[in-house]
């Protein structure tokens, strides 16, 4: 194994299925309902996984969304929109983990 | 064998390729049916030179399609009346001594005449007044704008086409054209890069919204249409390694319900110097029409004799079956 992240690992996400097919098999039906069109475009499923795909640092997923929303006419004018809308909630959420620190100040210090 | 020269070796008839072996499991055979679209490239002389150009059109390309070429072309309309469409294009076609002759001919014949435009040429020398000589004629007009944003056409067209490109819609919105009071004007849009084009009606809904609330820009309809791996854009594919995993991308998005809606099953395509092909994309590849015959020319060409023909294929027509298709009028499903 050359690294733990490689790009060609993606076409052989499939190949988990060996250690439990049959919730393998649920998950792939589960995934792709997820992701069909409904009252959300399948442009704002794709978002949210470009989005969720950052937050969660996955190196396969951004590739896999950043080329998905490509291909729903989105440019990386719209990611950049979409990768600061992230950022910026996942700073509000490091600092909403802070309040304790507030709370725990108000209640110990004189 | 993987690259770009790939596609170039096709020897006659329907030869054994990936595509063909689709083919063969659905729908089977790629024949023709009644010819009804004569497009004419008039040549790869061009004002731009864009990165993904399958025809490799550039200002110091010197092809430009002679005198007696032209006239077979129109003798071709006037012996055929199944044909209802001339379809122009090149290179900028507007940029050929003898285009407004073309149009102007094919009109009296009482052709459907389709211009595809690039937009910025209006702003050369001597074209200033190509929206007024569309309307006089009733051309339909087809503009490439691969993207809305300024950005991606940017990126892909050279620098400040975009800004040349709405100022020449402005043009065209001016005497009439794209307000649904029958001077046509549709725009073409194709990915920035490696990948397939987004559905139709979600790109023509934002970029009218866009166009409209950001530049007052109005048109009829737009098409997308998937990039085609060969000439200059099957080079950047070349040279970027991403030549296999864009075959990859349109082979694995083979959609046989794409096949019967082919614009080669309609249309029959002549080059700069008279020859005949099935589409503009086989032209470039230089697959000419007909099974190991003598090749045809456009001199004294029989149309009719061309219906049921058995279509040319290589790899690269996976790029008009791909997801909903694509031909030169947009997705096909």
């Amino acid at each position: 194994m050359g690294a733990y992240f490689d790009d060609k690992d993606l076409a052989h996400f499939g190949d988990l299925k060996e250690h439990a097919p049959e919730l393998w098999e649920m998950f792939e039906k589960y995934y792709g309902e997820a992701f069909q069109p409904g009252l959300l475009t399948k442009r704002e499923k794709v978002l949210i996984g470009f989005a969720v795909s950052q937050s969660s640092q996955c190196p396969y997923c951004i590739d896999s969304y950043t080329q998905q929303a490509l291909e729903q006419g989105l440019t990386m004018k719209h990611l950049g929109e979409a990768m600061h809308a992230t950022a910026s909630l996942k700073a509000g959420i490091a600092l909403a983990h802070a309040l304790p620190a507030h709370n725990i100040d108000k209640k110990v210090s004189m | 064998m993987s690259g770009p020269a790939a596609l170039r070796v096709v020897p006659g008839g329907q030869a054994p390729n990936r595509f063909a072996a689709r083919l063969a499991e659905g729908p089977g055979e790629l024949r023709a049916d009644v010819v009804n679209t004569l497009q004419v490239n008039v040549g790869k002389r061009c004002n731009q030179a864009c990165r993904h150009c399958h025809v490799d059109a550039s200002p110091t390309r010197t092809e430009v399609m002679p005198d007696d070429v032209v006239e077979a072309c129109l003798d071709v309309l006037a012996r055929d009346p199944d044909i209802e469409t001339l379809d122009i294009t090149g290179g900028a076609p507007e940029m050929h001594p003898r285009f407004r002759h073309l149009v102007t001919r094919a009109r009296e014949l009482g052709r459907r005449v389709l211009v595809r435009h690039n937009l910025t040429i209006q702003a050369e020398e001597g074209h200033g007044d190509l929206p007024q000589f569309f309307v006089e004629h009733g051309c339909e007009v087809v503009c490439s704008l691969p993207h809305y944003t300024a950005e991606a056409t940017d990126r892909q067209r050279g620098r400040g086409v975009y800004e040349a490109s709405i100022a020449g819609l402005r043009a065209l919105n001016a005497v009439g054209y794209g307000r649904g009071e029958g001077l046509v004007l549709d725009l073409v849009a194709n990915p920035v890069g490696a990948f397939l084009p987004p559905a139709q009606e979600d790109l023509e809904r934002d970029t009218r919204d866009y166009l409209e609330s950001r530049h007052g820009v109005v048109f009829d309809h737009l098409f997308t249409i998937t990039n085609m791996p060969i000439s200059r854009f099957a080079q950047w594919l070349d040279r970027a390694g991403l030549y296999d995993q864009y075959m990859d991308r349109i082979e694995q998005a083979y959609n046989p319900a794409t096949v019967p809606a082919l614009m080669c099953r309609t249309l029959v395509s002549i080059s700069w110097d008279g020859r005949v092909f099935d589409c503009d994309f086989n032209q470039m590849l230089d697959m000419e029409t007909g099974e190991g015959t003598a090749p045809l020319t456009v001199h004294g060409l029989d149309t009719k004799a061309l219906a049921n023909r058995l279509i040319q294929t290589a790899e690269h027509c996976f790029g008009c079956t791909a997801g909903a298709g694509s031909s030169c009028g947009g997705a096909i499903t």
